[in-house]
């Protein structure tokens, strides 16, 4: 099995010339996210560990097949830690939740997946080595390729290596529940929450389903992490009782989040503006629940604008099955799933954006590419002119099938 | 000081044809109007440097459009006639990325509004020819500011820090230019307008706005500029530390940030640069006699702000601080910055040029590279003047010169030059936010494997296939002819 980065590149350059397409698989976590994706695998997992990490700089550079698990016990052990959360948890690879550009709750105070790689080597669809970035905390040497490699699903060039910035673990950090105050709307509620003198490491809304399967409420409540030295966070802790019904709950309760996601599921990112917040989420609420989606594992990030629902499906056939309204794992009923375009569509309120993570194979056809301009049609043309990485699973435009066309007719080298 | 000073050949033929095409003048007055098309050459003399010293390149017209549709007009006339040009904001850049050597200059000084300042979701809509620091200004009565702070700040222009990926001394906490920009609607070089990124949602795709920020206008003009905006931090402490030698301040820098603590700004003045600013109009009070001095800064919640400043006063005295300051009140706060902020332009007083170079070092390398910067500088018998970004290893090693020396200009570009690659030697890179531009090109190739360098210019083309966009920056020439070889064979375009 190839674990170094010329072996690699040895693949893709032979599948290049063959035309073959590969299907790049880290740790097994995202395959069946994404539209139906064909091609031989081309495992990078293997391609794993840590090549240098100085603690005194805050940078570590590894393998793309390390898992984040991993990169948390090394850092761990100096106190410091990559903050990182994404929905794959802690099993994920470095190099998938990059590709993804998969973020969690840290975000909206540690950043984005793309604020905190500082550089990366990977193999471009022509079977070429090429590194962008650095390994230094600011750097604007030549064009963002980072960026650009970061959340493109792996369709611009194999990721085999990346340098990302560490953060110092807080002296304490901790995370409370905050009941919804059902007489009070959740624009009323969350403005009160934002007249807090606090700024939490992370503020998560939950919807009952997902409440319920964490043990920490029974009803839409508010997860809060605070997180800094100790003066700080009791301060905080303090400001939060303001709201009444609040809990503290165990730290860990963020990373069970991402566990608790099930293996098969429909899975939606919403995002609006942040003042819009309430209003998407009774939207995406509402649709889902005429849609006879109840009770859906559903979260948001209030300053981000953002919700991520999941919505359980059936493993056997893909399809979502019908399960008694009360039943606490949600169904989309087999009635409603044959009505793909609608389900799809208006999930997301006007204005808004809802990117698909996980849909039926079928479903995929109803969702408009994201991809399909003409730059981002050109650069994967530049970077993988023969269309070999990770074919279909950003949706491949008309232009792409033509050029696909003509490269097989020229015969390329 | 790199030798690919070079336009294409090709870039040159048609830059003759532009002068010789008075016609092209006509038509960009057409469009913009006679009084912001620049054609006399005592008028194309004002665009003919920008900060970087040293460099003159003429540009054959200037012209300075008023709106999003005079720019796109502008662009698709030049793309008619297949001429190159220079996108161009205040001219304060570092690395030579607004030279244009008989390429039109776009100038976008004249497109300052803001569009729309939206307090609810923090962002605000302005034009590429807003002034950092006018935006600042718009933004305080609403409670908010625009993080990224270059030193130019009170001349330099939006879409100037988002071609640059500016950033300042406040970047250690807040990010640079990147980390603060939601959306940007570009004019193409072909003329076309295409809004990378949004406002008012995460859009999944490639991040084609994370990927044009720091394009240096080599991918279009920006034409609207969504910023991100930061409440006003209700609480600041600012500390000055002095010490009697650099290795210790450096020392102190590694100490703070493993605290866990990231300050607001992490910021280092050398004895040479202090005693510059204590000679000038400038004077803050920072002891001449000290070998260094670090200007600390924490902000944020007011509880729990005196517990980091105590770690913070504790890390310096460890590493052997001689005094430490610490200020609370704005005019106390501003005095302790006066030193660092009037730096630049206390080192502009010494000689009649001022070269800053701009490199990041890992931040558990400043050590050793202060001393072997000192060494070169010796060596070379230049004077090198540090204040720089301690905090993100982001150096500005200054030296003040004759440029119209050849003398001294050799001496000055050989030290520079080794002081490069002392960064790069250590894992360091050539430039944290002053860009590539013209200035060091020459070290692309010691930082970058051909292939890597071939990829970056067929991004390029994806922009502008033809390279008329600040033609012969960022990317040395060479590499885009070996990618453009590489595709003709191939029968690709």
């Amino acid at each position: 099995m190839p674990v170094t980065t010329t072996e690699l590149a040895i693949r893709v350059a032979s599948a290049r010339a063959s035309g073959t397409a590969l299907r790049i698989v880290g740790g097994g976590s995202w395959l069946d996210a994404g539209r139906p994706c064909e091609g031989e695998t081309l495992h990078v997992g293997e391609c794993a560990g840590i090549v240098e990490y100085v603690p005194g700089d805050l940078t570590l550079t590894a393998r793309a097949g390390t898992t984040l698990a991993e990169l948390n016990a090394t850092t761990a052990a100096h106190g410091q830690w990559l903050a990182l959360d994404p929905a794959a948890g802690i099993r994920a690879t470095i190099g998938a939740t990059i590709a993804t550009a998969s973020d969690g709750p840290l975000a909206m105070s540690m950043g984005r997946v793309r604020d905190v790689v500082l550089g990366l080597e990977c193999i471009t669809g022509t079977g070429e080595i090429i590194r962008a970035g650095g390994r230094v905390v600011k750097n604007v040497a030549g064009f963002d390729l980072v960026r650009l490699h970061t959340g493109a699903w792996g369709t611009l060039g194999v990721i085999t290596e990346v340098s990302m910035r560490l953060r110092a673990r807080p002296d304490v950090d901790c995370a409370f529940v905050i009941a919804r105050d059902a007489r009070a709307s959740l624009e009323s509620r969350l403005a009160s929450l934002g007249d807090l003198p606090i700024a939490p490491l992370a503020l998560e809304l939950l919807s009952t389903a997902l409440a319920q399967a964490l043990d920490v409420h029974d009803g839409v409540c508010l997860l809060v992490r605070l997180a800094g030295n100790e003066d700080r966070v009791h301060a905080q802790a303090a400001e939060l009782q303001a709201l009444g019904d609040v809990r503290e709950v165990p730290v860990n309760t963020f990373e069970r989040l991402s566990m608790l996601e099930p293996a098969s599921a429909l899975v939606a990112r919403v995002t609006h503006t942040a003042t819009q917040f309430a209003h998407t989420w009774r939207h995406v609420s509402d649709h889902l629940d005429a849609s006879e989606c109840w009770q859906p594992l559903m979260r948001g990030t209030v300053t981000r604008g953002l919700l991520r629902v999941v919505i359980p499906v059936d493993e056997g056939d893909g399809e979502p099955a019908p399960r008694a309204p009360n039943d606490a794992t949600t169904r989309v009923p087999r009635a409603h799933a044959a009505n793909w375009p609608e389900f799809v569509r208006r999930i997301a309120p006007p204005g808004a954006h809802v990117a698909w993570e996980r849909l039926p194979d079928h479903a995929w056809a109803h969702v408009p590419s994201a991809v399909n301009d003409r730059l981002s049609a050109g650069l994967r043309r530049a970077l993988d002119p023969a269309h070999i990485l990770n074919r279909g699973l950003l949706g491949e435009s008309v232009a792409d099938a033509a050029d696909l066309a003509r490269a097989g007719r020229h015969g390329l080298p | 000081m790199p030798s690919d000073h070079t336009t294409s050949a090709v870039a040159t033929a048609r830059a003759t044809r532009v002068a010789a095409g008075s016609a092209i003048a006509a038509a960009l007055a057409q469009i913009v109007g006679p009084r912001w098309v620049k054609s006399r050459a005592a008028e194309l003399t004002a665009y003919d440097a920008d900060g970087l010293p040293g460099y003159r390149a003429t540009p054959s017209l200037v012209v300075l459009p008023g709106s999003r549709d005079e720019i796109c007009a502008v662009v698709r006339l030049l793309a008619q006639h297949q001429i190159p040009f220079v996108p161009r904001g205040a001219g304060t850049g570092l690395s030579g990325g607004a030279l244009a050597d008989g390429a039109v200059v776009i100038g976008l000084n004249r497109l300052t509004r803001i569009h729309n300042i939206d307090a609810g979701n923090r962002i605000a809509h302005v034009e590429p020819g807003v002034v950092n620091a006018s935006l600042a200004r718009t933004l305080a009565p609403f409670g908010l500011y625009y993080a990224p702070d270059p030193s130019s700040q009170a001349a330099c222009t939006i879409g100037g820090n988002v071609a640059e990926n500016a950033g300042g001394p406040h970047c250690l906490k807040y990010g640079v230019t990147l980390n603060h920009i939601a959306a940007i609607t570009v004019c193409l070089p072909v003329g076309e307008l295409i809004t990378l990124g949004s406002p008012v949602s995460e859009p999944d795709g490639y991040d084609l706005c994370g990927l044009f920020i720091g394009s240096e206008g080599c991918f279009g003009i920006a034409t609207d500029i969504w910023v991100r905006l930061l409440p006003v931090p209700p609480d600041v402490r600012t500390l000055l530390a002095d010490f009697t030698s650099v290795t210790d301040a450096a020392r102190a820098v590694s100490a703070i940030i493993a605290t866990g603590i990231v300050p607001a700004a992490l910021e280092m003045m050398d004895q040479a640069t202090i005693r510059a600013v204590e000679a000038s109009i400038y004077a803050a009070g920072y002891p001449v006699d000290a070998a260094a001095v670090l200007l600390a800064e924490v902000d944020g919640l007011s509880i729990g702000l005196d517990a980091d400043v105590r770690v913070i006063e504790q890390c310096c005295r460890d590493a052997g601080a001689r005094n430490v300051r610490i200020a609370t009140a704005s005019d106390d706060r501003a005095k302790l910055w006066q030193g660092r902020k009037k730096a630049f332009g206390a080192l502009g007083r010494i000689a009649s040029h001022l070269v800053v170079q701009d490199a990041v070092v890992p931040r558990t390398k400043l050590p050793e590279v202060l001393e072997r910067i000192h060494d070169i500088g010796e060596r070379h018998n230049v004077r090198v003047c540090n204040v720089f970004h301690a905090g993100d290893g982001n150096l500005h090693p200054n030296i003040s010169y004759d440029a119209n020396d050849p003398v001294q200009a050799d001496r000055v570009h050989a030290a520079m030059s080794e002081i490069m690659r002392a960064c790069i030697d250590v894992g360091g890179t050539i430039t944290g936010e002053h860009g590539v531009g013209l200035d060091k090109l020459g070290y692309m190739d010691d930082l970058f494997s051909e292939p890597s360098l071939a990829a970056m210019c067929a991004v390029r083309g994806v922009f502008d296939p033809e390279h008329r966009a600040n033609p012969g920056k960022v990317v040395p020439v060479h590499s885009c002819r070996e990618w453009n070889a590489r595709w003709n064979l191939q029968g690709l375009p």
